[in-house]
Order: structure tokens, then sequence, then C-alpha cells
């Protein structure tokens, strides 16, 4: 779809925007970003609990 | 404001992650009893260290039972004293100036790690297990010769720190 | 509309002058780009070990510091305002009020850089008394020479002038059209500069106050804990100063070419609020380490700078969702299946989308500096450039290399040379950089130290973690030789494109977002209003630790000494008998201090 050939305007033209906005449901972005939250989730669990709370000398005051 | 039911979600989901981290830090805090390099200890003149109770002679010194304090000066480019024996099983207080530029005091691959600021003093508490030998490295630049400025630290048996610090070897 | 369509008429049509000075930034950003590369991929042979004959190790930290000066401000800064100057005139559609006004600006920035280059750049010779090794943070008491302080104000004060540039010509345009929304693109550039004038505020009274004076001799000390704190004052919004633009093309560019549209106009402005207000009440989260900083206002820090993670986690769900409605508008279909209606044989998409998934990336170890007190294990390891080089190394500089495949031809009428070189160049990239900056993360567990000519030490050994210290070492070299070869075939690509002749039909436009600005409230265009809530932030953040540390070391520092790299002995002589006559008026100054305390 390469036919879309306005420019970003302080205006957006009111005919095509508000009906694609109630169609378009990201549920692919959705998936992936979850993905990306458990990948995050888990290691900091990981790097916070066991490779820095487990290490030598922690400082303690 | 339009904004979409999955941003919302999203939106909720990354106030809970930062939530996590922030409790995650909280809980090192209250939970280990992990502490920060502060403001604990006054302003120091740099320039005087000679005179300085405790940084004219760096050392480590017994204050307690199996308590110890080892008063460190970072120099281009090395460290005092060096290395810095301590012995096992107990709870040594780092007291670490400059006599110069800004370095860092980092016993490599431990938690033990700060800056040294010339004109403050980074006070720093850990507590020791077994015996070991660690490596410290200045890890801010600190001039031409950065690269070879290091130390050692020894944690020894209490015999072993006994028979060093008796034999009169400067510790 | 407040636009004409733009129909088949290029920028460089529309806007030859203006155009004019987008290629000029832009060529002054590559310049830099190729000097950062070439030191680049001399440390990562030097540091690894792997070749050390090409510099002295006490030369190294010259290297550094040019590597990191035209990298981090030189590259990044000029491609910026080269951008900016395209993105406000194109969204307007109008040109600059006084493009001799730009051409000043340009002129200060490049008289500026080039000042700080050659001060530093002279330190790899004996023949001329100057240097500045100093690195990019350049810490007090360590003093470079004079030049380098005061090139780096010059350039600095042109960045301000572009920023008055811009909000010179956005009023104007505001007075052609009153009852308009702010074009995004415009929004953008205005919150980054009213963010940049707040952060480098403190950096330039650093110098002008500090350092410039005292290496001229004029005080004889300064107070090492103070220059740092204005430094990270500056030195963290610079993060996000390097970054607005790579979100700007993300948000407006990259849907685009997607096939798509932005998701949502008033989340992206939302984003650009939350960091012209969050991005520098935060960079004590780089001291976290340091004496003399309470542990309150550390954990303040720590707490504004989580909540900065909000806006960038936004981006990546709006800009991931715009690029999705561009494939399913392509055709794509299924839960992930829409991954590959992409444009992938376009550099311009894929090093976009490989710069975000680096940033992703980039985001945990983030996460991880910004944790107070994990910050023991990390602090000053290699693990912190390992952190930068996946967010303003990849997150910014492969937007930036990417964003030229499809913005050079809008401004000069020239096709790219080689669109499949591009391509590769952009992949190669992403490779290298994943080697690089994986060992070093790895590394820097370990306790191996940043900023160092040789990492290892003759006292002790690395512990064995996530691989031997010498196998990432290996990784890290090949990762740069790699990141070297991306840059000499970015260069390359570009100088024969130059060689092209002009043809029309380069012409490109950016459609509107699925959610338009007229969905966003009117309050988020309310420019003084987040200026205003940023500075009280800002004095929040910043009153408190700033008074404490002046209470405790004085303006001038306690008793701390000055260590010039640059000075020969004569010349020490001859400047210690300047400071001695003029160092009373430092004395003055302090013992004011005193009296006031």
């Amino acid at each position: 779809m390469r036919s879309m050939g306005r420019n970003e305007t302080a205006h957006a033209p009111a005919d095509d925007v508000s009906g694609d906005t109630e169609e378009f449901d990201p549920i692919g972005t959705l998936t992936l970003i979850g993905i990306y939250f458990v990948i995050l989730v888990l290691a900091w669990v990981y790097i916070y609990y066991i490779e820095f709370l487990g290490r030598d000398l922690v400082v303690v005051g | 404001m339009h904004i979409h039911a999955y941003e919302k979600l999203w939106l909720a989901a990354s106030v809970l992650l930062i939530l996590l981290l922030l409790g995650s830090v909280t809980y090192g805090a209250v939970g280990p009893g992990v502490a920060m390099v502060s403001d604990s200890e006054p302003a120091i003149d740099a320039g005087g260290l000679d005179e300085d109770e405790r940084f004219s002679e760096p050392r480590v010194e017994q204050v307690g039972e199996n308590e110890y304090e080892a008063y460190v000066v970072a120099f281009q480019f090395g460290f005092q004293p060096d290395p810095i024996v301590v012995p096992e099983d107990s709870t040594v207080t780092f007291y670490v100036t400059s006599r110069d530029v800004i370095h860092g005091f980092e016993v490599a691959g431990t938690n033990a790690n700060t800056m040294v600021v010339p004109g403050e003093v980074a006070e720093i508490t850990v507590e020791t297990d077994g015996a070991a030998e660690y490596g410290i490295v200045c890890n801010e630049y600190c001039g031409a010769g950065h690269h070879g400025m290091e130390g050692k630290l020894e944690v020894v048996s209490q015999s072993e720190f006994d028979d060093r610090t008796s034999g009169g070897d400067g510790e | 509309m407040s636009e004409a369509i733009e129909g088949d008429r290029t920028f460089a049509d529309k806007f030859p002058e203006e155009a004019r000075i987008v290629r000029a930034a832009l060529l002054g950003s590559f310049l830099a780009l190729t000097l950062g590369a070439i030191f680049g991929i001399i440390q990562t042979l030097h540091r690894t070990g792997i070749f050390r004959g090409l510099i002295d190790s006490t030369d190294y930290y010259t290297s550094l510091t040019a590597h990191g000066v035209f990298l981090a401000l030189s590259f990044t800064t000029f491609f910026l305002v080269g951008l900016f100057t395209w993105a406000v005139v194109r969204s307007l559609d109008r040109p600059l009020l006084n493009t001799k006004i730009t051409w000043t600006w340009y002129g200060l920035m490049a008289a500026g850089m080039t000042m700080t280059g050659i001060s530093i750049l002279a330190g790899f010779t004996d023949a001329i008394d100057m240097s500045a090794d100093v690195l990019f943070t350049f810490y007090a008491p360590l003093q470079a020479h004079p030049m380098f302080y005061a090139g780096l104000a010059v350039f600095i004060v042109g960045s301000w002038i572009a920023g008055a540039d811009w909000f010179r010509t956005w009023l104007a345009w505001k007075r052609e059209h009153p009852d308009e929304r702010i074009p995004l693109q415009t929004f953008m550039v205005l919150t980054t500069m009213a963010m940049w004038y707040i952060a480098s505020s403190a950096v330039a009274a650093s110098v002008l106050i500090f350092l410039l004076p005292w290496s001229l001799g004029l005080i004889d000390q300064v107070n090492p804990t103070l220059t740092r704190t204005l430094f990270w004052f500056f030195g963290h919004p610079v993060v996000y100063f390097w970054l607005m633009p790579a979100y700007l093309l993300w948000y407006t560019v990259l849907p685009k070419i997607a096939g798509g549209r932005l998701f949502s106009d008033p989340l992206a402005r939302v984003v650009f609020v939350l960091f012209l207000l969050l991005s520098t009440p935060v960079g004590i989260h780089h001291q976290y380490l340091d004496p003399g900083i309470a542990e309150g206002f550390k954990f303040i820090s720590m707490t504004n700078t989580m909540f900065l993670l909000l806006p960038s986690l936004l981006t990546a769900f709006t800009v991931v969702a715009s690029v999705e409605y561009g494939a399913r508008r392509r055709g794509g279909s299924g839960l992930l299946g829409w991954l590959t209606d992409l444009p992938w044989r376009d550099p311009a998409f894929t090093g976009m989308m490989l710069a975000g998934l680096m940033f992703a990336a980039g985001g945990f170890s983030g996460m991880v500096n910004a944790g107070m007190n994990i910050n023991y294990m990390i602090h000053n390891t290699i693990w912190v450039p390992g952190h930068f080089h996946l967010t303003v190394g990849t997150a910014v500089a492969l937007t930036f290399m990417a964003a030229t495949y499809w913005i050079w031809p809008q401004i000069t009428n020239k096709p790219i040379y080689s669109r499949a070189i591009g391509l590769f160049q952009v992949v190669l990239w992403f490779i290298g950089m994943a080697l690089m900056s994986n060992a070093m993360h790895a590394q820097g567990i370990m306790g191996v130290p940043r900023r160092t000519a040789e990492p290892e030490y003759s006292g002790f050994d690395y512990p064995t973690m996530f691989g031997g210290f010498e196998e990432l070492n290996v990784q890290i070299a090949i990762g740069g030789t790699l990141l070297f070869v991306s840059t000499v075939l970015f260069i390359g690509n570009l100088v024969l494109t130059m060689g092209n002749p002009k043809v029309s039909g380069l012409a490109e436009t950016l459609p509107p977002a699925l959610s338009g600005p007229d969905d966003s409230p009117k309050v988020l265009d309310n420019l003084r209003l987040w200026v205003g809530i940023a500075l009280t932030l800002v004095v929040l953040a910043y009153a408190l630790p700033l008074a404490a540390i002046i209470n405790r070391g004085g303006l001038l520092g306690p008793g701390v000494g000055t260590y010039p790299v640059w000075l020969s002995p004569a010349l020490d002589a001859l400047a210690n008998a300047a400071a001695s006559v003029l160092g009373a008026v430092g004395d003055a100054s302090a013992s004011l201090v005193e009296v006031v305390r």
C-alpha cells in the first residue's frame, strides 16, 4: 500500500482516521511485547537475586 | 484521548515492571542490608593526607572483636597498603581516599566497588567469608598509567593474619 | 490542511537552501563517524591485546577521548541538527526565517568541534604542548588544554542558536496558522530542544565558571565532586538528546517505510513530554557510588530514572504497532506471521528495526545500571560501555545510518548507489554489535574495568563465568572489526552516491497518524507548562544535592591539586607563576564561601 500520498499534518484528514482506529487491533504487537516482558522479568530476577546478591563481599554499611 | 485497550494493558505492565525494579532494590537494602556509599564521612583535605591520623599511614586496624578498619589511599598509580590483608569471617570497613585525582576502588569480581574522589572519603563495609585472594583495580581513568594501577586484597585465616601483623610487615 | 500535497517535488526541490544546510550537517556528522570509527578499531584491537603495535598504551587514552567526543558529541549532534532542520521545515512546510542565522550556528558548532578536536588530536604528538586526554567526561582534577573546554563551550552555544532558529521558525508558522496543532515532527524538535537547554546549562556553567578559568590558571583548584555532578546533570539527558532524533525517525518515518502509519499521534506527544520532564532530574544515578552524596538523593534519582523507562516502553508498543499495521496492509496475517510481510530488503527499514531490537536489549542492561545497589556489581566495568554501545552505538547510530538511505536522496535528488550494500551494511553492524556488546557485558560481570588500555593485570586472574576473559576478548575484537567494516561500507556507499547523477521522482511523503493530533488533549502542546514543570523537577532533584556538595567541599574544592595532562615543564612553571598571582582571586572567593557558610 504505497498510495497514501499525504503528509503528516496538523489536521489529519478525518475520513480515514476514525474508521481505521476502531478496526485495527495490534494483537501481534501485544504478543511480541508480552514475550519481551517475560524475558525482562526473568533476566532481572536472575541478575539481581542470583548474580548480584550471590556474590562475595556484599556491601552492608 | 483515545488509547487502545492493548496499549493500556502494556502501560499497566510497564508500571508493574518499574515497581518490580524499585521493589527489588528496596528488598536488597532492607533484606540482605546492602548499603550505599554515602556522605557518612566528612570532607578531607586531599593535600594534607600526610598529617591525617588515618591516612598518613595507610593500614588495617582491629577496632573490635572480628571488626577491622582498612585505611586505603589511592594515588597515581597504585593503592596503599598493598596488599590489604584482612582475616576471614570478619567485618571490614574500608575508608578509601585519593591524594590526587579521581580513582576507582573495585575488588574485582565482587560487590566491593566505589569511586575514590579527592577531598572525600568513601566508606564501605563488607563481611569476609573464607580465605581468598582478590585483585583490586582502579576502574576510573586516572592518567596515562591508569592501566597499571592495581592492588591486592588477601583474606587469610586468623592465625596467618596474626602472624603477618605481628611479623612487622607494616599491616 | 496546513500543507499542500508534496506531489513529486523532493525536499531539495522545495527548499534548496535548507537542503544545503541539512547536507552540510549530515556530512559533518559522517566525518566525525569516520574519525570515531578509526579510533574505535584501534582501541578494540589494542584493548583486547590482539594488536598493540599501532599506539602506546599511554596514547590509548588520547584515542579514547577522540572516540568519545567525535562519536558521542559530534556525530550525534551534527546528525541531529541536520535532521531537525529537515523535520521542522518539512512538517511546517515553510522555509527557515533567516538562513544567515542558520549558517552562523552551523559555523559555531563546526568551529567549536574543530577546536576541541585539535586539542585532543595534538595529544598524539609531542611537537605541540597541547593535549586533552581527559576522556569524554573530563573529570577534574585531570585537566585538559584550555582550547578543549573553549571549543566545547562554542559548540554548545552553536546548538543553542540552532534551537532558537527552530523556535523562531515555529513561532512564525504559528502566526500564520493560529488555531492549528503543532505538527508532530516540530513538536518533537521543540520538546527535545527545551530539554537540551535545561540540560546543557549545567555543563556550560561548569565549563565557563570553573574548568576554563582553571585551565587558564585564573583559579587554582576546583571541587571535583561539584564539576562531576554538573557534568552528569548534563550527561544523562544528553543520552536522550542522542536518542530523540532516532525516536522521531521511528515514530514518523519507520511506519511509512513499513507501509503503515503511526499508530497514535497523542501517545507520541505524551512520550516526548515525559522525556522533557524526566530526562534531567536523574543524573545522580551515574554517581551511585560517589562518596559525599547522601543515599537519599541517590534513591530519588533512581525513582525518577525508573519512571523514565515508561516513555521508552510506550514507544516500543506504539512503534511496533505502527509497523504491524503496515504489515497487515501489505497482506500480513497470523499472530506473528505478519513479520514476514515487511520490506526486509529495504536497508532503511531493516536498519531501523534491528536498531530497535538492540535498544530492547539495551533496555535491560539500562535497568541494571539504574538499580541503585546492583550498581556495585557493574559500576565502571566494561558492562557500561557494553550497554551504551547498544543504545547510542546502535539504537541511535544504526537508525541514523538507516535513515540516511531514506533521507539522503530527498535532500540531494541522487539515488543511493547500492541499496544491497546498504542492507548488508546494516545487518553487519547488528552482528558486529551483538558479538562485541555481549562479550562486554559478560566481562563486566567478571569485574573487567572500562576505559583501560590493558585490562589484564599482573597480580590476579579474572574468574571464569560466561566464557573466559581471553575468549571474550576475541569476541570483542571480531565484533569491533565487523563494526569498522560496516562503517567503511556505509561511508563508501555514500561517497559513491554523491557521484550519481541527479534524477527526479525521489520524493517521499509521510502519512498522517491513525489516531491523529485532534485526538490528543490541547494541553500537550502547552510547551510553557511542560518547561515549567521540568524546571521544577530539576530544582527538586538538584538544589539540595548541589547545596550539600558546595557546603562540604566549597565552590573550589577541599585542597585538591591540579593535574594537567598537557603542560610541558617550562609552561608549567609559567602557569604556576600566573596561578599564584591570580590564585588570590580564588582564595578570596573561597574565604567568601567560608564567611557565607
